[in-house]
């Protein structure tokens, strides 16, 4: 461990609750912590890390790892974004009776992380509140867990829809509006079941990962390094090069490769460019939501300019095939600068005139304002991450506390507000398309010369374990790799930022009236792609009621009572 | 014969309803995108609707997942004849990279008959409105169709279905 790990304060606070922990701490990479636990240990330690120290709760990765070991592992990570450090609390379990003790009554936001973990290698969490099926479909054989090594990435597994997890029942009194699995607003398909009493929303029921694509099996098991940024870009149409970036960076970072300067600088462009584009789109979509046409359209229009760039720049309007592990197959040359330099004016010019327009719309504001309450404590425990945690005044931003690309260079302004509702949201979208494009600039200014990838002789170690966060347009990426042999990715372990925003949806709509219910969904900026790169989920989202049970029977009763 | 009727029926204004099947998004908001100022697909009639009993077409993205399956189906049937199927963008056409994974069933073509194929990942606007016009007999074909043989895959589609049929697929 480096001595400045070795002075940090969350450090202390773990040390004085477990002295046996230092001992276990290893640190591979910096800003890395990992400790090998016994499995009553883990639970313990999570909780207090998350209760007590303030930890964010990333992800929970399950590893099949019979082949090596003969047992199953699991990791939780946790962030502690003022510090700047990742700890990943890893335990074995064996392979005859892999459970472990259950978090997610302390820590709220470990909850769809834990039932993943049972659908997709069948680790058990005991005692957890709603251990229904997740992520696998609804008529997926029982008893198979299509992470472990057993299965190939193709078999056909049968039908058995007697399996369907078992639908959350409205609380007494109230109306049931289903709402999908395809409908207007949004793109994708997703199936909510809102309790309504009257039109106010008392309570929400959410089926989702209708897109599950096993894109983690395919990595796991098909691809090797070089192969597998190629299909990361494809798991979300708008952050491809988030998701390919992280891998690379992951991987980079457990097998130690030296990365070019300049190949960071142009990965940092293209992500930057990126989220203006994803932004742009955004506040078009939501004015479209609520019926402000002329936001989509005057936004969309702005936007195609950026969208010619890239087309430019790297040959695709969107999925940019640019990075390989240790570098970027393509530069940025002076000409291709200079085009960014000249659309980015343009878009900055035409932008502002909209942003001055949209600010002081009193209609617009009317729709926003106070609408989708999602309080700071909540954003916490939930772990929110990205404009919705900064648009609750939870100032996490993955390009300040955990840089990577050239970001630690530029600095990155954070866009914080405290409203905590949909307009506070729009207003943290609005602010960062102005600071992507200040960051561009910059980048465009400091970029050293020099090559852009870095040469790499032989075949990567094995067993190495690194990790990568990018900020998304949506917030945090969370990408977590353990190398193999015949360099391949042993473990492949990604967490899109709607993941843990989705679970926030179910408390920013309680109380809402069902006409605001589509922006409130729509105000996160969800993308349902990246959530389900894996299967098919049904999800009560019981665990992030507002209202306790009693106080819904009540509701009712009074509803009744008249 | 069916397009046919189509450029008889359809060729003034065309009214499509998008479904993302287990798409990535970026086909999706190509789709969208042609809707837009430069692109600006509401000048040949067509337009965006929010259900499938108002479509004259179905704008299909995505490579078709287990849990999407059967909703498509119903959204097929919902459609009212004469209708057009649009399959845009790589995973919609084969699959793409996904095609054979254990929750893809690879293709629009493997549950629903589609008419026409706009392959690209993502497709161009451009692209996208060809296609439409294509499948309107606007422009004239250049290739000739061929028949594709069906494949057959490991589970029975018409199980899910059949329990699929109480589940709404649109709701206002
Ligand atoms: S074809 Fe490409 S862009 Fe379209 S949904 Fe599939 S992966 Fe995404």
């Amino acid at each position: 461990m480096s001595p400045e790990t070795l002075q940090k304060k969350f450090l202390k606070g773990l040390t004085e609750q477990f002295p046996d922990i230092l001992g276990k701490l290893r640190e591979y990479v910096p800003g890395q912590l990992i400790a090998v636990l016994s499995r009553d240990e883990l639970p313990k330690v999570t909780k207090y890390a998350v209760n007590q120290l303030g930890a964010r709760f990333v992800i929970t990765v399950a590893t099949d790892q019979r082949d090596k070991t003969g047992d199953f592992g699991i990791s939780y990570i946790l962030a502690f974004d003022e510090e700047k450090q990742f700890l990943v609390l890893h335990s074995n379990l064996p392979a005859d009776d892999p459970r472990i003790e259950s978090v997610t009554p302390d820590v709220p936001a470990a909850n769809w992380a834990e039932r993943e973990a049972y659908d997709m290698v069948g680790i058990v969490p005991e005692g957890h509140p709603d251990p229904r099926r997740l992520v696998l479909p609804d008529d997926f054989p029982a008893g198979i867990h299509p992470l472990r090594k057993e299965y190939e990435y193709n078999t056909r597994f049968p039908s058995e829809p007697q399996n369907a997890p078992p639908r959350m029942p409205p609380p007494e009194g109230s109306t049931v509006v289903p709402l999908g699995p395809f409908y207007p607003t949004l793109e994708e398909p997703a199936y909510f079941r809102l309790f309504l009493d009257g039109e106010r929303v008392v309570g929400s029921d959410y089926r989702g990962f209708y897109n599950h694509r096993a894109v983690e099996k395919l990595g796991d098991s098909e691809l090797n390094y070089n192969q597998v940024p190629f299909v990361a870009q494809q798991i979300c149409g708008i952050c491809g090069q988030v998701h390919s970036c992280a891998y690379v960076e992951a991987v980079e970072r457990a097998c130690e490769i030296e990365t070019p300067m300049r190949a960071k600088y142009i990965r940092t462009i293209l992500l930057e460019l990126e989220r203006i584009h994803s932004h742009l789109l955004w506040v078009g979509l939501a004015g479209h939501i609520i019926a402000f046409d002329t936001v989509l359209m005057q936004l969309w229009r702005i936007r195609e300019p950026v969208m010619w760039l890239m087309e430019r720049v790297t040959g695709n309007r969107k999925h940019y095939s640019s990075n390989l592990v240790g570098g970027v197959r393509f530069d940025i040359t002076l000409e291709a600068a200079e085009d960014i330099r000249r659309v980015l004016d343009k878009v900055e010019e035409e932008f502002k005139a909209v942003v001055d327009a949209v600010l002081i719309d009193t209609s617009l504001m009317a729709r926003l304002k106070d609408v989708g309450i999602l309080t700071e404590e909540n954003a916490r425990a939930l772990g929110a991450v990205g404009p919705t945690a900064r648009g609750s005044n939870v100032a996490i931003d993955c390009r300040v506390d955990h840089p990577y690309a050239a970001y630690d260079q530029l600095d990155v302004q954070k866009q914080v507000q405290d409203g905590c509702d949909c307009w506070a949201r729009t207003l943290v979208r609005l602010y960062e398309v102005f600071e992507s494009i200040r960051l561009v600039r910059k980048a465009l200014d400091q970029m050293p010369g020099g090559p852009i990838m870095a040469k790499i002789d032989g075949s990567l170690p094995a067993d190495r374990i690194g990790l990568c966060s990018v900020e998304a347009a949506r917030g945090e990426s969370h990408h977590y790799v353990r190398t193999g042999d015949n360099n391949r990715p042993y473990r492949w372990r990604l967490r899109a930022p709607t993941y843990p925003n989705l679970q926030a949806v179910g408390c920013m709509i309680q109380g809402v009236n069902l006409a605001d219910v589509p922006i409130c969904i729509g105000s996160y900026d969800p993308c349902f792609s990246c959530t389900e790169r894996v299967e098919t989920l049904d999800v009560n989202t019981n665990e992030i009621r507002v209202y306790t049970r009693e106080e819904l029977q009540e509701l009712s009763r009074r509803k009744t009572l008249g | 014969m069916i397009s046919d009727l189509c450029k008889k029926m359809l060729s003034k204004s065309l009214w499509l309803f998008h479904t993302n099947c287990g798409a990535c998004n970026g086909c999706d908001i190509e789709v969208i995108d042609v809707l837009t100022p430069y692109y600006d697909v509401e000048r040949f009639g067509m337009k965006l609707v929010g259900s499938p009993r108002h479509a004259d077409a179905l704008v299909i993205t995505g490579s078709v997942s287990r849990q999407v399956a059967p909703a498509l189906k119903r959204l097929y049937e919902a459609t009212p004849d004469p209708k057009v199927v649009i399959a845009v963008g790589t995973c919609a056409v084969g699959g793409n990279i996904w095609f054979d994974t254990y929750n893809i069933l690879g293709g629009a073509d493997k549950v629903v008959p589609v008419t026409v194929y706009i392959p690209g990942c993502p497709p161009r606007p451009e692209a996208i409105i060809y296609g439409a016009a294509l499948a309107l007999g606007m422009v004239p074909k250049k290739v000739k169709p061929q028949r594709e043989q069906h494949v057959p895959r490991g589970f029975d589609l018409d199980a899910y279905i059949a329990r699929w049929q109480d589940t709404p697929v649109v709701t206002r």
